[in-house]
């Protein structure tokens, strides 16, 4: 016999729903790309209100409903707080340039090192994995404070969840591959790493996280090419890096967004950088900074072993100045490089003290 | 194919452009107009989407449009393909990042000056890699 239910012959469906509805008659067309973000950005879709009032997860666009609790809570309800031009290329280039820590890294090509070399390597993949734990809890936290109304950046952020998540797993992988294993914690992320996680503003906790945070373990990753000691090493910093560059193209491109359209916030956007310079200056959020056990692991990697740290402190030095100089040129990217010119910054003096 | 020419970076193009495996694995989406001067001979390269559109020879002066553009002596690209073609992939002392890192200078530069754009050659690294990756499948010669 039939489980299904036997509806009374004179029972109507109600489809009032039928009748609530959004803008309706869209047609997106895919372009070059695929049916990206940007191309159902059309009709009333297309635009998100500059105050959102939406504290129900309803997606925008969609019709409202009036018995809908308000679940979110949403702090993050003005446009210019989290708004950027390019989020949801950005956010499609996230999707479309993934990669597998289980299948992409040569792993095969990973051979016994030297001692020093593999512990070096085990510091230096235990500093990463707990930094991007950092990277990947603090933009979490954003993502549900915001109103779905911005989901573009809101996609780009979970996005580079997902990118952290995989960084958070390939150094552990690194670590435990080779005969070593996970070595000293270094505290930073209940540091001066965890203090971006303070940030009660968002440009506040970008500046701090996209720009001098994340850019500083860009140019580490990059770096990471000369400090590897076969294919794998150097897969795993090369993508790594890419991701990187993609999460320190979201704060730079919102910094310039803010600049464009916040004359109000300057002021209070240079006192963030003020901060995240003093940071860099004292070098103890970077592995390439100051004496810490993570920057005496990249000298020996950088050096080639112990007996030669001095050669792979030159190479550290140098790495630091290159990280300073390609900050000092995304904030002018940004539009806020003024700070560089008019004696705010500190950085100028310290690269000519450096070159002197 | 004779290198430095535009007839080879399309070359190179075709067989990208040939290959899915080059879409995958951290490849994939990439939008930049990237630069490469050889020596006096200068090249922009289009990529839009997963395909290299296209390269064209250019004025020195048109290098301004790039992205970032790859500098490097002909002595030294010559090196690079060289390496390219022997491994059929840029060994660990030829990769695009490598060589960056090893010069002074890097080697992805920009006229602009504009960090954000020049970060595409990091963003886009692995795509880039793939690009060059593929010209072990060009047959090179060398000379103007
Ligand atoms: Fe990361
Ligand atoms: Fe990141």
């Amino acid at each position: 016999m039939s489980e299904a239910r036997v509806w009374p012959a004179e029972a109507d469906l109600d489809l009032g729903w039928m009748k609530q509805r959004g803008e309706w008659g869209m047609k997106a067309t895919p372009s070059k790309q695929g049916l990206t973000l940007a191309d159902i950005q059309i009709g009333s879709y297309g635009d998100p209100v500059d105050r959102s009032d939406n504290q129900t997860g309803r997606p925008r666009g969609a019709a409202a409903r009036p018995n809908s609790y308000r679940i979110g809570g949403y702090a993050v309800v003005n446009k210019s707080e989290i708004w950027l031009e390019n989020a949801s290329f950005l956010y499609e280039e996230a999707l479309q340039r993934q990669w597998s820590s289980a299948t992409d890294v040569p792993w095969h090509t990973i051979k016994p090192l030297r001692d020093d070399i593999e512990q070096a390597q085990c510091q230096l993949a235990t500093f990463l994995t707990e930094v991007e734990f950092v990277a990947g809890d603090v933009p979490a936290r954003w993502i549900s404070n915001t109103t779905p109304d911005y989901f573009e950046p809101r996609q780009c952020l979970l996005a580079q969840v997902m990118d952290e998540s995989r960084h958070m797993d390939v150094f552990r992988k690194r670590a435990l591959a080779n005969g070593g294993g996970l070595m000293l914690t270094s505290g930073g992320t209940a540091g001066v790493v965890g203090s971006i996680d303070l940030a009660r503003d968002f440009t506040e906790m970008s500046s701090r996280l996209h720009i001098s945070g994340e850019g500083a373990v860009l140019t580490i990753f990059r770096m990471g090419e000369l400090m590897a000691y076969n294919d794998a090493e150097k897969a795993i910093y090369r993508l790594c890096a890419q991701d990187e560059a993609r999460h320190v193209a979201f704060g730079v491109m919102h910094m310039r967004y803010m600049h464009e359209t916040a004359p109000e916030r300057h002021e209070e956007i240079q006192c963030y950088l003020d901060e995240a310079e003093r940071q860099i200056l004292a070098g103890s959020q970077n592995p390439a900074g100051n004496q810490t056990d993570a920057s005496e692991a990249l000298a020996i990697l950088l050096g080639g072993g112990k007996d030669k740290y001095d050669d792979g402190l030159n190479k550290l030095l140098a790495i630091r100045k290159r990280q300073v100089q390609e900050y000092i040129k995304r904030v002018r990217s940004t539009g806020f490089g003024a700070r560089f010119d008019n004696g705010r910054s500190q950085l100028t003096e310290m690269l000519n003290q450096a070159a002197a | 194919m004779r290198f430095p020419s535009e007839s080879w970076f399309n070359a190179v193009a075709e067989v990208f452009n040939g290959d899915e495996s080059f879409q995958g694995g951290g490849g994939g989406a990439c939008n930049t107009l990237m630069g490469a001067k050889v020596g006096d001979r200068n090249f922009l390269i289009t990529f839009e989407g997963v395909e290299c559109t296209g390269a064209r020879e250019v004025k020195a002066a048109e290098l301004e449009a790039a992205d970032f553009y790859l500098d490097m002596a002909p002595a030294d690209w010559r090196a690079m393909i060289q390496n390219i073609a022997s491994n059929g992939h840029a060994d660990l002392e030829y990769t695009l990042n490598t060589l960056d890192l090893d010069r002074e200078q890097g080697l992805a530069h920009s006229v602009h000056g504009d960090q954000y754009r020049e970060d595409l050659f990091f963003r886009y690294n692995q795509t880039l890699q793939y690009y060059f990756d593929a010209s072990a499948r060009v047959a090179t010669e060398f000379g103007q």
